[in-house]
């Protein structure tokens, strides 16, 4: 008997716009002691299904309208609040996304580890305590006997999500389910985070059903794999089998758009040349493919556009009962390098780095404290307002989060006329309302989504808007300041392939700014590493690639899942 | 640009339509129109509005001063609320007193509306040294017993209608400067301002054109809850002999009514009272819907 079968779990969700189905008849184990991964995009009806497990869709508006979830046997779909209060915690846990809103900010962690033991297992709080320390030494939290006094805010993202699994396997479940745990951190600590959840498994004997959209993820830790996509599932075997023998065109679709470091194609396949609206199978058009193999050429011209020397930006640290300047928190500290016109300079590093605060400074968008940045010759940091504010319509930005980079109260047409009209682009409101469809156009928008406000797109879609904004005012220079980040993988690369057309048309210059090191890779010329407000390795892409100097380059490459099956690396090299 | 407007053809124009969708404020009525007592609620302010506009044209209630019977006669089917001393119908009173309350409320909103919104954002989007200052004022301002101002500020400027208006206008901003500074501190840091300025759009558009639509549905609920307060205290301040005189106001029937009541007369007391409860009461309701339907971070929540 497996541990947890899906059967014919339906899910249907009372909506304002009529009834949705987020689960439609979906089957599949997990058995005793193995993982699996549930891959889909953002809407896919993978975090339904989990929450379905745990008994947590929310009632009114969603309804498990059919099937059965058996957990060792027992029905959990008729069971009462009473019954399934006493599983949750208890016998399935579950990790959620973000480690930062998942912990309540106003208890030790101590309490909120001490919490489930006291409530599942009747321990009193000095033996929870106790119990607490342990396990944060065992989720590898350093110093426990202290970390347990500690506020979720003291602590790092990875170390929260060290406590997030802490508090999961508190109880010993037979069941974990870990709902993205490691999509909001950086990818060594991703690493750490996946090994610690693999060796826990091992000696707890938990199955673990491990969500993601990113197949590359769950490769060296998941047995089986279940593909969902639009409320169904598509695809479900071993996972050898996946990466070698994908049947469906969705899953062959998500396993070639993720850019790899071995390969460095000029266009990224996306699961729409595999398969067509209707979610019929196509053939690939072997353009495509061509090109999808074609190494980017390399070739040497020494037309630099950006120079920048020995930039700093320091932040105020302030202290004391009057708020004096006790310190100051060097974001920026001395970074010089030069960009080439028509080319891509990748930056890379962790959260907390710094590269943000760079590119934002590169833009006077925050001041600097040192150094020149010299645009075409100019200087930007001695420009008084009304210069720069010239200087604007050639230097762009687009943001990482297209949820909120778009004004909510504009409609897109808006949004786009706004910086035509700014910068005095088109002779009268006609025009600019034609240059305003000719951007929807070249982004792959309709003309006729003008009128539509934000909120009535997909997360892939704004983040082409914001392009299109970008592009409003001819620039070029832009910076993508993780652009990429917040989109699922199938997304992710029909906005690479835009970002790569657009630079061949208009012969753009980019700044791609990101933690992700395969997208780096794959749309850089030349690749910046930043540590701690500098930048510690600076060369063509593929020399940082693969002969790395820097250690912490180093560290950072050997953290990438590598996006296949171990064993299938293994008999690769035999 | 403008002649260029000007010599537009009407298809150009109609494009140019083309590019305003529906807006929030049109999401937020669909919204509050599913709900079935903020349109009750809706509609007895509507009424109330429309009453107080008839009596402002002279239309009805215009001879509330004429006497109409004898002093003190109790309701009938005549004076359907009865008389007062003078012999004039309380119900004209009453009508008359719901276009003093209603001026009250939209005018005392009129003042108070640009001072909050001009501190709170200006104290909100530019901060350091400005914002303290602000803060410092208003703070000051509101820690004052708001009656105390409304008093002292009526002492200044006399006895009148006039002087209602300006100390309500003058003492309610602080609640609606205070929202708008949070919000709009909110918003400064969001990414689409950033867009803006990256775009070369200076402070004014960012603070005007970006974040304060973006704050508006707060001036919204705040009018249609500074309503309910300004009504109050009209009749507060009435009753207190320091609001409207020479005219009927819902404030000075409720001040007269404390005689009448030993001599058992209950009518003009109970029809002011009850006029105020039922306009505070749904412009109450009414808020709290607005806020509902108008708040963004609830949406699709529902």
């Amino acid at each position: 008997m497996d541990l947890l079968s899906i059967r014919d779990l339906t899910v249907d969700f009372n909506t304002p716009e009529g009834i949705v189905r987020a689960v439609n008849g979906i089957s599949f184990d997990v058995p005793k002691g193995k993982t699996v991964g549930l891959v889909g995009e953002s809407g896919s009806g993978k975090s339904v299904t989990s929450l379905a497990a745990m008994g947590l869709i929310p009632n009114p508006p969603g309804k498990i309208t059919g099937g059965q979830i058996l957990f060792e046997g027992k029905d959990l779909v008729g069971a009462s609040d009473e019954e399934m209060r006493k599983i949750r915690g208890n016998e399935i846990s579950m990790i959620f996304q973000e480690p930062m809103s998942a912990l309540n900010p106003v208890f030790k962690v101590g309490d909120q580890i001490a919490e489930v033991l006291m409530l599942h297992k009747g321990m009193n709080k000095k033996e929870a305590w106790q119990k607490a320390e342990e396990l944060l030494h065992q989720v590898g939290i350093p110093d426990p006997k202290s970390s347990v006094q500690k506020y979720p805010h003291e602590m790092s993202g990875g170390q929260k999500q060290r406590v997030c699994i802490a508090i999961a396997i508190a109880c010993e479940p037979k069941l974990l389910i870990a709902d993205e745990p490691t999509t909001a951190l950086d990818v060594t600590i991703q690493k750490q985070v996946l090994e610690l959840m693999f060796d826990l498994q091992e000696k707890y004997k938990m199955g673990m059903l491990f969500i993601t959209h990113d197949l590359s993820v769950i490769a060296d830790i998941a047995d089986d794999v279940v593909v969902m996509y639009r409320s169904n599932l598509v695809e479900k075997s071993d996972t050898k089998k996946i990466f070698t023998s994908a049947q469906h065109p969705y899953t062959k679709g998500l396993l070639a758009c993720r850019p790899s470091l071995d390969k460095n194609p000029s266009r990224l396949l996306t699961v729409a040349d595999f398969m067509d609206e209707q979610g019929n199978e196509i053939e690939v058009d072997p353009e495509k493919t061509k090109l999808a193999s074609k190494p980017k050429q390399e070739h040497k011209d020494d037309d630099v556009l950006l120079e920048v020397n020995n930039l700093h930006t320091h932040f105020p640290i302030k202290g004391g009962l009057f708020g004096k300047t006790v310190d100051h928190f060097k974001a920026v500290n001395g970074v010089s390098f030069k960009v080439q016109r028509g080319k891509t300079l990748g930056l890379v590093g962790e959260s907390g780095c710094g590269k943000t605060t760079l590119g934002r400074t590169i833009l006077r968008l925050i001041e600097p404290t040192a150094g020149q940045v010299i645009y075409d010759g100019v200087d930007l940091t001695k420009l008084d307002k009304k210069q720069l504010r010239e200087m604007r319509s050639r230097m762009q930005i687009i943001f990482q989060d297209p949820y909120s980079s778009l004004n909510p109260r504009m409609t897109i047409g808006e949004t786009l006329l706004e910086p035509m009209d700014l910068h005095n682009i088109g002779a009268n409101k006609k025009e600019k309302i034609d240059r305003a469809k000719w951007l929807m156009e070249k982004v792959g928008l309709s003309a006729s989504q003008l009128s539509r406000y934000p909120h009535e797109f997909s997360g892939g879609q704004r983040q082409r808007i914001c392009i299109a904004r970008a592009l409003a005012v001819n620039p070029d220079f832009i910076i993508c300041d993780e652009s990429v980040s917040a989109l699922d993988v199938s997304v992710q690369a029909q906005v690479l392939n835009l970002l790569l057309d657009l630079q061949d048309e208009f012969g753009l210059t980019y700044i791609f700014i990101s933690h992700d090191l395969s997208v780096v890779n794959f749309i850089s010329d030349e690749v910046a590493v930043m540590n701690r407000g500098k930048i510690v390795e600076l060369d063509k892409a593929f020399k940082v690639y693969h002969n790395p100097e820097n250690d912490y380059t180093k560290s950072l490459l050997s953290a990438i899942p590598k996006g296949v099956p171990k064993e299938l690396l293994e008999e690769g090299t035999r | 640009m403008d002649t260029a407007d000007a010599i537009m053809t009407s298809d150009e124009k109609i494009e140019i339509e083309s590019i305003k969708g529906r807006s929030l404020l049109g999401d937020a009525w669909q919204r509050l129109k599913k709900e079935k007592k903020a349109v009750l609620c809706l509609g007895i302010v509507l009424f109330y509005a429309l009453i107080a506009l008839l009596s402002w044209w002279g239309v009805i209630a215009a001879d509330w001063g004429k006497e109409v019977g004898a002093s003190y006669s109790p309701p009938s089917s005549e004076h359907w609320l009865g008389t007062d001393i003078f012999g004039r119908s309380v119900l004209q009173k009453v009508i008359h007193g719901t276009q003093i309350a209603m001026s009250v409320g939209l005018i005392s909103s009129a003042i108070a509306i640009p001072i909050g919104v001009f501190f709170g954002a200006v104290a909100g989007y530019f901060g350091g040294w400005i914002d303290e200052l602000v803060v410092w004022f208003y703070t000051t301002f509101s820690s004052v017993p708001q009656i105390m101002l409304l008093m002292s500020i009526a002492f200044i400027l006399g006895k009148g209608i006039t002087t209602v208006y300006i100390a309500l206008g003058l003492t309610s901003w602080v609640g609606l400067a205070r929202l708008i500074r949070g919000e709009v501190m909110k918003h400064k840091d969001r990414d689409y301002v950033q867009a803006a300025g990256s775009l070369g759009a200076g402070h004014g558009r960012k603070l005007f054109k970006h974040i304060l639509p973006n704050v508006s549905h707060i001036v919204i609920i705040f009018t249609s809850l500074q309503f309910q307060v300004a009504i109050k205290s009209e009749v507060i301040l009435s009753y207190l002999g320091l609001g409207v005189s020479g005219q009927p106001s819902w404030g000075t029937m409720i001040d007269d009514a404390k005689l009448e009541l030993a001599r058992d007369v209950w009518w003009q007391l109970a029809g002011a009272t009850i006029a105020m409860f039922v306009v505070v009461l749904a412009f109450n309701i009414l808020g709290d819907s607005l806020r509902d339907a108008l708040d963004p971070k609830l949406k699709g929540k529902d």
